[in-house]
């Protein structure tokens, strides 16, 4: 090791002159820290780098080559620019399958599926117990037929759709895998997402059914049943999303959406599974802020290295691919203000930056007035072209993880990967995340998080423009958020129930027969419920009998609600 | 009610809509205000909410929406409170809710608090119409 910095004469200039302002040296790091709380110095030099034992070869290798650090292709967005790609559906299907058509004449190259909370809660849109429900948030999807209309004229071997499901997750893959079938894609070749990770429904984004036992069997049925038929789907993706969105820090975030991936894969390789052949299926969808811009981008290089690293050495992954996870990033709603709701498309652009500068493979950003409604026409356009100035104008793009090297970045990249490693041991000692989630330990300490975040707001100590500083007296009016049209909702209903009556019933009932009867036998290889949720839903089974008849054999989630 | 009686508030989410963070932290800003808090969770229907509040003699009742059926089930809340004799129960509404929702709901009586509301002023609201 070399001399060490802080021993030269030209460091000691330095410290002094600073020393003598406290509030900008800040020796406790009470002022000057990350989101997470983690101290930030003024300056750092080699001498951090040597500190925390870095290693070119160890820490960062080579993009593409574990351990993943710099990005998951030798080449990045030389060889696959970033995918931009935004959440959305509403009203009925027509109207999302015309907005989806609109999206990608713009220049959006995937869709994801929002679905209405009444079908991600397994319910159809007729369901007295979905009152005000139906086509917000989401579009709704009772059957195979509205999955049809909804993705009618799109390529589904060009476009890549992922559906945002969780609950009723593995009727959405029945319905993408069914639809494909009808127009001639063969299995193994079939592309495409569906969300999958129930376990964050539990502890942040509230859209479960059933307990977690039974629905760890659905997500595990449905890997294998990728793994074996369609290889080139991916079964699910775990989501630190909806953690940090939830209130989580980073280090959380990072820390509970690998503990989910933990579980997931550990249920596969109960069914007799390789890591390598559940690894490479599982991808993630994860913040990107314009908050905290360093600790975000950092974050994402920490949680790549992560991940390589627990398939490696926890798992034993021996496949190349099984060390790159391919991240989604979204600027989530959070960090917006209702008020002055235009300056959030600048919030929007920093925080597209960030997943650049990070390694993402997509890119997905709020609307400027999604704080307040669901977006319109106009403000998906602004978001989407926000993105796409960052892909196409900026040139981060141009080169590899272009912050790689920088003394504080490799610092805090660490730093957030031993912060985050403490809670996966914590979390590993209460006998794996299932059993964490039941116990309420991941939901305490992200409502913690949430509250201290609340606090230093209305005290001042977090600033946000428009919120609690710089709040300007005039207030705005904003127009134009979508609206539910009674016309297209009831239009839709229609549908449905003369669907109820035109469809060969006797296969439907003989369909949801079969699956209630699978469903009772015990989780394993031999009792996959996607063949027969495969059926169902091709005998036009809608997804509020699909299920009803798992809700008779599984039961559903009672709330732990402890503050 | 006397300064010594805790002021009690009964929270939930009616609806489908599973986002949380909101209410739970004005939960627990409630609580650490020396308020006696009842937080029922999510998915929960008006009458379960209503039966909740009789159950609990709740003093206030505060309801989250963020997925926009607070049109349809904050009025009904309000509409079997009343049909139950409870009118001096007081009702709050917080979540994504339209500014240009806002006057008809609190026609009926329901004090709107839309994202961005700061902790302080809702417990300050409670402790001013719970003491009326």
């Amino acid at each position: 090791m070399g001399k060490r910095i802080a021993d030269s004469e030209a460091y000691k200039n330095w410290e002094r002159s600073i020393k003598s302002n406290a509030s900008a040296y800040d020796k406790d790091g009470r002022t000057f820290k990350t989101e997470s709380g983690i101290p930030m110095k003024a300056l750092y030099t080699p001498d951090d780098l040597d500190a925390i034992g870095f290693k070119y070869e160890k820490d960062l290798g080579y993009p593409g080559f574990f351990p993943s650090t710099r990005g998951i292709t030798p080449g990045m967005y030389r060889e696959n620019l970033v995918r931009l790609k935004q959440y959305v559906g509403y009203g009925s299907p027509e109207e999302t399958n015309a907005l989806y058509k609109y999206l990608i004449a713009q220049g959006q190259n995937a869709i994801s599926i929002a679905y209405d909370l009444p079908t991600q809660s397994g319910y159809d849109s007729d369901d007295p117990k979905v009152e005000g429900e139906v086509g917000k948030i989401g579009v709704p999807v009772c059957s195979l037929k509205d999955w049809e209309f909804v993705t009618e004229g799109i390529d589904l071997e060009k476009i890549m759709v992922n559906s945002v499901c969780n609950a009723q997750a593995s009727v959405a893959m029945a319905w993408h895998i069914a639809t494909a079938e009808k127009r001639g894609i063969k299995e193994k070749n079939l592309k495409g997402l569906v969300q999958n990770d129930i376990l964050k429904e539990f502890i942040a984004r509230g859209n479960y059914v059933f307990p977690p036992e039974p629905s760890m069997r659905l997500v595990a049925d449905m890997i294998v049943y990728a793994a074996k038929n369609v290889p080139n789907y991916v079964p699910m993706y775990i989501c630190p999303y909806h953690i940090r969105e939830a209130g989580s820090n980073a280090v959380q975030e990072i820390a509970f959406g690998l503990c989910h991936g933990i579980a997931y894969i550990e249920e596969a390789l109960h069914r007799g599974l390789h890591i390598d052949d559940i690894a490479p299926r599982i991808t993630c969808l994860i913040t990107g802020r314009h908050r905290d811009f360093l600790e975000e981008i950092c974050k994402f290089r920490a949680i790549r290295r992560m991940w390589a690293r627990i398939m490696k050495e926890r798992f034993g992954a021996k496949d190349p691919r099984s060390y790159r996870l391919s991240m989604w990033d979204y600027e989530g709603g959070i960090g917006f203000t209702p008020d002055q709701h235009e300056i959030n498309m600048a919030r929007a652009s920093i925080a597209a930056l960030v997943g650049a500068l990070g390694g993402v493979q997509d890119i997905g950003l709020c609307t400027v007035d999604e704080a307040l409604g669901t977006p319109s026409e106009k403000s998906l356009t602004l978001a989407l072209r926000t993105a796409q100035i960052v892909a196409y104008e900026t040139g981060v793009t141009h080169t590899v993880d272009p912050l790689a090297g920088s003394y504080f970045v490799e610092y805090l990249t660490h730093e957030l990967e031993i912060r985050a490693n403490e809670y996966i041991k914590k979390v590993d000692e209460l006998g794996g995340m299932v059993k964490a989630v039941e116990k309420g330990y991941p939901q305490r300490e992200i409502l913690k998080s949430a509250y201290e975040y609340q606090m230093a707001e209305e005290k001042g100590e977090r600033i946000v423009i428009a919120g609690n500083k710089f709040v300007s007296e005039k207030k705005e009016k904003t127009r134009g958020f979508y609206k539910p049209q009674p016309k297209m909702v009831q239009k839709h209903i229609m549908n449905l129930k003369q669907l109820r009556e035109k469809r060969d019933n006797a296969r439907v009932e003989t369909a949801l027969a079969k699956l209630k009867k699978v469903a009772e036998k015990p989780a394993r290889n031999e009792n996959n419920l996607m063949p027969p949720i495969i059926e169902a839903v091709k005998s036009y089974a809608t997804v509020g009998e699909i299920m009803g008849a798992f809700r008779e054999i599984f039961g559903e989630y009672q709330e732990v609600t402890g503050l | 009610m006397s300064e010594a009686e805790k002021i009690r508030v009964l929270l939930a989410k009616p609806g489908l809509d599973g986002h949380d963070r909101g209410v739970k932290v004005v939960a627990l800003a409630i609580r650490n205000a020396g308020m006696e808090v009842i937080y029922m969770g999510r998915h929960k229907t008006p009458k379960e909410i209503v039966e909740a509040a009789i159950q609990e003699d709740a003093n206030v009742v505060g309801l989250s929406n963020l997925s926009g059926s607070y049109r349809e089930l904050f009025p009904k809340v309000v509409r079997l409170l009343k049909k139950n004799g409870l009118e001096n129960v007081k009702v709050i509404g917080g979540g994504i809710i339209l500014d240009e929702d806002i006057p008809a709901l609190e026609k009926l009586g329901i004090k709107i608090f839309p994202v961005g509301s700061r902790t302080d002023e809702i417990i300050k609201h409670i402790r001013k119409s719970a003491s009326n």
